[in-house]
């Protein structure tokens, strides 16, 4: 996006703009662009989704391996990120371009699944100090539209709440080794719990307010930003719509500040509770396009769109 | 006005010097730096020592751990030494993987280590064809004003001597293992392994030899880094390595040799002080 | 993992001896209620709110053009900066000067394991980070098309390493004479348990990065680097799990840190200043000396002339 050329009118359109409240496509502040979800896009792996964020096109599938846990960490299974920016996305990721990009977004879905509150490693864990499972999360960035932050932990949580498990039938301890038995049903298998799972929000300083999902254009014309990745709420992954369960806040998981300028610390305070308000949101959204998913999985109902859509 | 001089004539600026028998710096041509070492300085490893030659800065450090011994070796312990010379140490050095001249660096010295047998590896084992200890030795070069070789020697060796290593109980039956982290015994080491760098300078049909050579004396003598190291144990030479440079001829490498058994003493007489001198505020 | 046939490589299965001692695993609840005793106190006997005492000195490495050490109490950094040199593999101009960073752990500088000595996802990270946080406060159109490098070395880390990295390349900047808009500081907050511990040690750290027993409690640590003059954070990072407004409480006790250790750094500028002044005078007075005794030589010598 560094190749997009702005005109000085053009930037001024956009921050007048953006100092009203209207944005140059029409959309307010905190206005996301139109997404589109499908899960279960890929046969072969556990579980998968595919996004697509205006021009941002995202297939995240999920692998599972057996793995020995870390010996400070007895309990507890693994998850590992990996992101691939595939040359097609944009010219610039020809070769080893997307590599840093590519690095610093992998790190960033780490750094915000770190925390037991964002994502319960506990359930991965088979036999402590033995065996667990280990999750393999295979981003593919198909093409590239800006804001991918937002839309790789959005559909990374669609894809781990896809994700099956196969279900352990016996573990036996038989002389320091595991002896496992997995079941055979395919259809036996456990959900992994993914609720609180945390998305981030991108948001771009342009002027004197903040934007979310900023395009291209927009991008170009800040020079700092603020990614806030925050836990997403219980109620909204509740099958039954049952309303009863407490609604818990949602908590940051991670806070990084992004491109060469800086902000006044009172900014900085009303931007992380612009985020975690943004995050909410989404996190609603996402919860509501899940669950009618997984209804329609269930009955039977689905139709799979794959990339013809 | 010096500066000047010695940027746009950097030969005849250190000719001028040389040849008034003194060094830029205003040592003597066998005259070495002032050394400094500190053990213990580092709290969260085994044993490590800091060592100052001029600007010369290393750090060594070790960490211990455990394996089983390879196959052919069943009663031989580990030592990995390595000396790591990151890209802050001097602007010659990029950063990146480690450069050609880096990686001799790090051969030599951990050749010389090994070929001294300063720690018999039988040492090392616990549980033969079970259970060794693999001792991680690790060199880091801060500053780089040449003679990097002897600052490392030194500084390994000073680790080597305040090291200790935990006890270990080995269950045969189970593999199962304990370590007491309180009952420590000092590691037995053997000899003394020690460098001494020159350079050599042709000034004329002269061939003159320096001491212990700061980055700048390295360079103004060609080749890269330290021209002929002497590596001596305890009374016997051990090694001697040339690279690049100029010749040498038999009578200068006999001053050499004779120059380094010399500072050989000086050195492990500092050792030696700095251990002793390190150990009453170890016991308080 | 390929081998790396530029260093000597120990045995691959090697582990490391501390998890077979007796207190190698311990409970969430012991190694939380080790950190602090009935009165408040930290292990090191510090308040909560009390960072540690800062030494730091500049001119450290004589091959850089700008050095300096940090010391907080046992984490110890250094870290020196190079001249500007062209940016490598690089045909576009950039209008703004570049800033590399690279932060290195030292293979013996953390308690709980050996550093592996290629770079780690790690290193990487806090490299990023530190890059980020220099970028707004070097003037970096003052040398367009060239890049600074700046490596920060981490002998031996104690917690609060990413702070201790920032506030030792800011001096090292300095001292390195590079334009900068303002002294940048830096200072980090681990949250353990409701809990707010200023400037952490490594052990607060790990707690704090740790499950808590209870769901719904607040941890992690916050970095944030501040140039404190103009009034501008200049990174900010934050990890674990917590609330907004513990977010917002943390950042502003580490807004006034940042401040306070603000005049510590002008002070050693200061005093780097007044050496090298007292340096060059030292230096002029000797040239004088050497240019009279110069002088008297050539009379002499002009005398044996003429009285030829």
């Amino acid at each position: 996006m560094a190749n997009l050329l702005l005109s000085p009118l053009e930037k001024m359109y956009i921050l007048h703009g953006v100092r009203d409240d209207c944005r140059s496509d029409g959309r307010t502040n905190i206005d996301y662009r139109p997404m589109e979800l499908e899960t279960d896009v890929v046969s072969h792996a556990s579980g998968s989704a595919r996004l697509r964020l205006a021009n941002t096109d995202i297939l995240v599938g999920v692998k599972t391996e057996i793995d020995l846990p870390n010996n400070d960490q007895p309990g507890y299974g693994k998850l590992e990120f990996f992101v691939d920016c595939s040359a097609n996305a944009t010219p610039e990721f020809e070769g080893r371009g997307g590599e840093q990009l590519a690095n610093s977004i992998s790190n960033m879905m780490q750094k915000a699944y770190q925390s037991s509150d964002a994502f319960d490693l506990k359930q991965l864990c088979i036999f402590e100090g033995k065996q667990c499972w280990k999750l393999y999360i295979d981003i593919l960035i198909l093409e590239c539209g800006g804001n991918l932050c937002d839309a790789v932990s959005l559909a990374v949580k669609a894809a781990l709440y896809n994700t099956r498990l196969p279900s352990v039938k016996t573990a036996l301890l038989d002389g320091g080794n595991v002896d496992l038995q997995l079941s055979d049903d395919p259809y036996d298998n456990k959900l992994l719990n993914v609720d609180l799972a945390p998305l981030l929000v991108t948001l771009c300083k342009i002027g004197d307010k903040f934007v979310v999902d900023p395009s291209a254009e927009e991008e170009n014309c800040s020079v700092i930003s603020l990614i806030v990745g925050a836990t997403g709420n219980k109620t909204n992954y509740n099958i039954d719509n049952k309303k009863n369960e407490s609604c818990t806040d949602s908590k940051c998981t991670t806070i990084v500040m992004n491109g060469s300028g800086s902000l006044a610390p009172k900014t900085l305070k009303n931007a992380i509770k612009q985020g975690i308000e943004a995050v909410q949101f989404l996190d609603q959204a996402l919860g509501q396009a899940l669950l009618r998913e997984r209804r329609e999985n269930v009955t039977m109902k689905k139709y799979s769109y794959g990339f013809l859509k | 006005m010096a500066e000047i001089y010695k940027l746009i004539h950097p030969v005849k600026y250190f000719n001028d010097y040389l040849t008034r028998e003194v060094r830029p710096d205003g040592r003597k041509f066998n005259e070495q730096r002032n050394i400094k070492l500190n053990v213990k300085s580092l709290k969260c490893v085994e044993a490590s020592a800091v060592v100052k030659c001029g600007n010369t800065t290393v750090v060594c450090g070790i960490h211990l751990k455990l394996a089983a011994p390879k196959p052919e070796e069943p009663d031989r312990g580990f030592l990995v030494t390595n000396v790591e010379v990151p890209a802050l140490c001097s602007h010659k050095y990029k950063p990146g993987p480690p450069s050609d001249s880096a990686q001799v660096t790090n051969f030599l010295v951990s050749d010389i280590i090994a070929n001294s047998k300063c720690i018999n590896l039988k040492d090392l084992c616990i549980v033969p064809e079970k259970l060794t200890w693999v001792i991680h030795c690790d060199v880091v070069c801060l500053d780089n004003d040449g003679s990097l070789v002897d600052a490392c020697i030194m500084g390994i060796m000073a680790s080597f001597k305040t090291l200790e290593l935990p006890k270990v109980l080995y269950d045969i039956e189970t593999g199962h293992i304990e370590v007491d982290d309180a009952a420590r015994t000092p590691l037995q080491v053997h000899g003394l392994p020690i460098a001494s760098s020159f350079a050599i300078y042709k000034l004329g049909d002269r061939n003159i030899l320096l001491t212990d050579p700061s980055s700048y004396e390295e360079d103004m003598c060609g080749g890269v880094g330290e021209n002929f190291i002497v590596s001596s144990n305890k009374d016997l030479l051990s090694g001697t390595h040339k690279y690049g440079g100029n010749k040498l001829d038999t009578e200068e490498l006999e001053r050499a040799l004779t120059i380094a058994k010399e500072r050989a003493y000086c050195l492990e007489n500092v050792i030696e002080t700095c251990i002793t001198n390190s150990e009453p505020t170890n016991n308080e | 993992m390929p081998i790396d046939y530029r260093r000597f490589n120990g045995p691959e299965d090697s582990v490391s001896y501390k998890q077979y001692t007796k207190n190698f695993l311990k409970s969430y609840e012991e190694l939380c209620n080790e950190l602090i005793d009935e009165n408040e106190h930290r292990k090191d006997g510090r308040a909560l709110d009390e960072a540690r005492t800062m030494y730091a000195r500049t001119n450290m490495i004589s091959q850089a053009k700008g050095s300096s050490y940090v010391e907080l109490k046992k984490t110890k950094v250094v870290c020196s900066v190079f001249d500007p040199r062209e940016i490598p593999n690089k045909n576009e101009f950039s209008p703004l000067g570049q800033i590399y960073c690279e932060v290195k752990f030292a293979p013996f500088s953390c308690p709980r394991k050996r550093r592996a000595l290629v770079p780690d996802a790690e290193e990487k990270d806090l490299s990023l980070s530190l890059k980020k946080a220099l970028e707004p406060a070097v003037c970096r159109y003052a040398f367009p098309n060239y890049q600074i490098d700046v490596f920060v070395y981490i002998l031996e880390h104690d917690g609060a390493c990413l702070a201790g990295a920032i506030n030792a390349a800011g001096l090292a900047l300095a001292n390195a004479a590079v334009p900068m808009y303002d002294t940048i500081t830096a200072c980090s907050i681990a949250v353990i348990e409701d809990k707010l511990y200023v400037d952490p040690t490594e052990e607060e750290e790990y707690v704090a990065n740790m499950t808590p027993a209870k769901e719904g409690i607040n941890h992690g640590i916050i970095t944030v680097a501040m140039l404190s003059t103009l009034e501008q954070v200049a990174g900010f990072t934050q990890l674990g799990s917590m609330d907004g407004t513990c977010v917002i409480n943390a950042t502003e006790i580490l807004q006034k840190e940042c401040q306070n250790i603000v005049p510590i750094i002008h002070q050693i500028l200061v005093k780097d200043v007044i050496h090298n002044i007292d340096l060059s005078e030292k230096l002029e007075k000797e040239a004088k000396l050497r240019e009279a005794a110069l002088n008297e030589n050539m009379e002499e010598w002009k005398k044996l002339l003429s009285a030829d």
